[in-house]
């Protein structure tokens, strides 16, 4: 009796409701944290720019605007297809979901092979670490983003195989959700990177 | 936001990706610009607020989840943008009140 009448309060908690939080406390607890961590870097940024107007009115202008921008295109169209793919597995289609995922894995790859050319691009124009603090924000907060891309699209892959597994259904792909908001995490990272190390002068 | 409609959240998040890349490559164009005034850093700021506030919000699937989770990730994009505005605005300011004396 107990069981029959507890079963289906079980089966309406694993379905999304108005309050609910997304996935599970932890990777919550673990966006949080890294917001906070790229929010210090932006305060070291901001602090950094306006101690030295100068270099930081300069910067921007001999970095590679092209490679920023195609990355920032990049992180958002992996993003989007990070969304299409839990709408497909809610819909009951994981074959649609590893597909949109892939999309967001290989994205995710993309925008590495984009930050190595641009790396290397800076080093031949001259741009090191040391140049000045500019470049040197610029390189720890643009390596520090280029890690994260890394693991979240070593994860992605991991859910793919889970999904593979069978791992998942239309009720209950927690694993999935967590690596959703963690990799939307990693794309609104970039693109407040993107205006402050690329376009603000 | 639930699997109620996938039909109309896949039209949503379709057109917020178009909006977001629009949006990126004003903000391209923006930084080709030789010159950037007060007008341009408040757009530019601007930009940054919608574009978080559309991830947060649909891509997150935040609105209508967990309040507390919602409001923490939308006040980022609140505080980035007026930063950004604060150190144009008053730089020798913010630089005094960050120099140890």
């Amino acid at each position: 009796m107990t069981a029959s009448v507890q079963a289906p309060v079980f089966a309406q908690e694993k379905v999304s409701k108005t309050g609910d939080i997304p996935g599970n406390l932890a990777i919550w607890a673990a966006i949080l944290a890294e917001m906070s961590e790229f929010a210090v870097m932006f305060v070291v940024y901001f602090l950094a720019k306006v101690h030295n107007p100068a270099v930081f009115a300069e910067g921007p202008l001999h970095l590679n605007t092209l490679a920023g921008t195609i990355n920032t295109l990049v992180m958002l169209t992996s993003s989007f297809f990070m969304i299409r793919a839990v709408i497909a597995m809610r819909a009951g289609n994981p074959l649609a979901c590893t597909r949109w995922l892939w999309g967001a894995a290989i994205s995710g790859g993309i925008y590495l092979v984009v930050k190595y050319f641009e790396y290397r691009w800076n080093t031949a124009h001259g741009i090191t670490v040391e140049t000045n603090l500019f470049y040197g924000v610029y390189y720890y907060v643009t390596f520090n983003h280029f890690l994260h891309v890394g693991w979240g699209s070593a994860a992605i892959i991991w859910v793919i195989y889970r999904i593979n597994a069978g791992a998942y259904s239309s009720t209950e792909h927690e694993g999935l959700i967590n690596i959703a908001v963690y990799w939307h995490m990693i794309d609104l990272a970039w693109i407040t990177i993107f205006p402050l190390l690329y376009v603000i002068r | 936001m639930s699997s109620d409609n996938p039909k109309s959240q896949i039209r949503l998040v379709n057109r917020l990706w178009l909006l977001l890349i629009g949006l990126t490559l004003f903000s391209a164009f923006m930084a080709e610009q030789p010159a950037q005034g007060l007008i341009s850093i408040s757009i530019l700021a601007l930009v940054l607020a919608i574009k978080g506030r559309i991830i947060v919000d649909y891509f997150m699937e935040l609105k209508g989840a967990n309040k507390l989770l919602r409001t923490l990730m939308q006040v980022y994009f609140y505080v980035i943008p007026l930063m950004i505005m604060a150190v144009y605005l008053f730089p020798e300011q913010i630089a005094s009140w960050a120099t140890l004396k």
